[in-house]
């Protein structure tokens, strides 16, 4: 949920809870001081009667009139002053009326005395006044909650523009992330902070880097004294004779371990971007070279292959294009199955490889992972190939997508 | 012939000068910038094997200043950076090859043999062991002067070999020799086998003697026994 609109929720549940209770308490005051008043024009009448009867020693004569009626009553005890709501009936309508009863003692006699004024004016007008209130908070609570939402959808601004940079920003990136200048400042310390914080990242990811590099680079040598070694301790055949086993699995593991490095080197250019992609590349060429490299193996496993190409011309790098498809090519045929099937389709903007396979769907998530090698697999590859063509492709700006499909073929492609 | 080895790891360099000089190589070697340049100016060498990271300067540096003074001197850069902006650097300043770390020794001799063949075109290219006779230029084989029809693969296998007779090569050093950056096929050596198996067979059909032995499953050598 915005933040904006939670915001307006909150405003908008304790405006109307106040706006009611507001409105009640007008309600109520307001018909107190309509019914004071005309509680007052009442006495005032009450004293008129009273007055009469004082001077004249007779009750005053009723006449009649459309706002007021007056009765008189003759009872037996003296009565006390009270103002009340009633009704009267007024054309066969009962009507709401207000009324002040009192008594007064002419010549020794107790009369009662009602003196009734319609209150159905005062209503309406209680009514007028309510329901004009009511619209002008109504609107006033509309235009607010208008002119809130575009307001603060302006002052926010600057935090979603923070927050697009934020989400397009790379570690591997050159150059700091720069955020614009705001005048408030919450989102001014936010840019500060992020921008610190990204430039602590970059340091960090700069030395780690460099790190790997260096770490990559020191192994060599010792790895070449090895090498060396090993390459000398061969030619005494008295040691081979005794130890061919040894010797021989010291020699995978130094073989293997100078693999690592150059795939993991290869992948730490790609990353510096070390490579410029300007030259052109036939891919279809090259897809061709590497059927011929690859016949052998091909022939070897007795894979039946379909190839569809159309002359393919994109501005790459020969060399990356090379390993890319060198390696989804490989991948190919190494995890086929025997007398499986390969089959390589280049059109203008794609290229697929799709292969059979003894091993079930891969996942997708960890596919293209450093290291990442799936559970029934169990030659020794390095882990690396699969990562070093989707950096690659990233790269590039190539996307590479991995499918499974329904006739349990697995399917590379790339488009470009 | 006479080269010179500069190379600061101690165990490396003498690694390289123990494999070279079996080779019937002279060689000479030096750990630091200072002796190398001191080296070059004062001697003349065939070839001269370069590391590019050295105490007191840079190897590139050294190829430029030779370069600029000597001639036909053949230089391989040895490097523990595969950067590609230093093979280009190395081979543009007059490198004739550049060999990446770790290397086999075997490999490396192979490329020095190359080098002082290119270098020395008034000179013999034919090469020899037994009855078996490789001209380098035609690259034709010959055994007992009849001619002897070889693939591609067979060819460099068979140079390979003779350059390094006497010497055991192990699987994978044969296996990067014939396939190199073609990383996949050298985790095979089914092919490899196959291709030596074929040479074997051809060698012994035109009358050559079975000079190519397996060893213990490590390697393959080539010697009269």
């Amino acid at each position: 949920m915005k933040l904006l609109t939670r915001y307006s929720q909150l405003n908008i549940a304790a405006t109307i809870g106040i706006f009611l209770l507001g409105s009640c308490t007008f309600y109520f005051l307001l018909r107190y001081v309509l019914i004071n008043e005309l509680d007052s024009t009442l006495y005032t009448e009450q004293q008129e009667i009273t007055e009469y009867a004082r001077e004249h020693h007779a009750l005053m004569e009723i006449l009649p009139a459309n706002d007021q009626f007056i009765t008189y009553r003759m009872v037996d005890k003296p009565v006390s002053q009270r103002f009340s709501n009633t009704q009267l009936v007024v054309d066969q309508q009962p009507e709401p009326f207000r009324a002040v009863v009192f008594g007064l003692n002419i010549n020794g006699r107790n009369y009662l005395i009602t003196v009734s004024k319609p209150l159905k004016e005062t209503q309406k007008l209680l009514a007028i006044i309510i329901l004009v209130s009511v619209l002008m908070i109504a609107l006033v609570l509309l235009v607010s909650s208008l002119i809130n939402r575009r307001l603060l959808h302006r002052l926010w601004q600057p935090f979603y523009n923070t927050i697009e940079k934020v989400k397009g920003y790379k570690v591997a990136q050159k150059g700091l992330l720069e955020l614009e200048e705001t005048k408030i400042d919450e989102f001014s310390l936010l840019n500060q902070s992020i921008t610190a914080m990204t430039e602590r990242v970059q340091q960090d990811y700069a030395s780690l880097k460099e790190f790997t590099s260096h770490a990559a680079h020191e192994m060599q040598t010792p790895l070449a004294v090895i090498r060396g070694k090993l390459d000398m301790l061969v030619q005494n055949e008295a040691v081979l004779k005794s130890n061919p086993a040894q010797i021989s699995d010291i020699e995978k593991a130094v073989h293997k371990l100078s693999r690592l490095y150059q795939a993991l080197l290869l992948l730490t250019k790609v990353e510096n971007g070390q490579f410029v992609l300007d030259e052109p590349v036939a891919v279809h060429e090259i897809i061709e070279e590497k059927l011929i490299e690859f016949s052998e193996l091909i022939g070897s496993r007795k894979l039946e292959s379909f190839v569809d190409l159309q002359p393919t011309d994109i501005v790459f790098h020969k060399q990356l294009a090379e390993i890319v498809i060198g390696n989804l090519f490989y991948n190919a045929v190494r995890y086929n199955k025997n007398g499986g099937k390969i089959e390589i389709n280049l059109a203008a903007d794609r290229l697929s490889i799709c292969n059979t396979s003894a091993v079930s769907v891969l996942d997708n998530e960890r596919l293209f992972q450093r290291f990442y090698r799936h559970a029934e697999v169990k030659e020794e590859g390095n882990g690396l190939g699969l990562s070093i063509v989707k950096q690659i492709c990233d790269m590039a700006g190539y996307r590479l997508c991995y499918f499974y499909t329904e006739d349990k073929m697995h399917r590379f492609e790339v488009l470009f | 012939m006479k080269i010179l080895i500069v190379e600061d790891e101690a165990p490396l360099n003498k690694s390289i000068v123990e494999y070279l000089s079996s080779q019937k190589y002279r060689c000479e070697s030096v750990m630091t910038y200072a002796d190398a340049l001191e080296k070059i100016e004062s001697h003349q060498y065939d070839c001269i094997v370069l590391d590019i990271m050295l105490p007191g300067g840079s190897g590139i540096k050294l190829l430029q200043q030779l370069r600029e003074t000597e001639k036909e001197v053949g230089v391989i850069i040895i490097s523990a950076r595969d950067q590609i902006d230093d093979k280009i650097a190395g081979l543009k300043l007059g490198a004739d090859d550049y060999q990446t770390k770790p290397f086999h020794l075997a490999e490396l001799s192979s490329r020095v043999a190359a080098i002082i063949r290119r270098k020395n075109l008034s000179g013999s290219n034919m090469i020899r062991f037994e009855e078996i006779a490789i001209d380098v230029n035609a690259k034709q084989v010959t055994v007992n002067e009849q001619a002897l029809t070889l693939t591609r693969k067979e060819y460099d296998l068979l140079l390979y070999f003779i350059i390094n007779k006497n010497r055991v090569l192990s699987k994978s050093a044969i296996a990067e020799h014939l396939w190199g950056d073609n990383m996949y096929l050298v985790d095979n050596y089914d092919f490899m086998y196959a291709h030596i198996k074929n040479l074997r067979r051809k060698l012994l059909k035109s009358g050559a003697g079975d000079y190519i032995r397996s060893l213990y499953g490590m390697g393959y050598k080539i010697s009269v026994k």
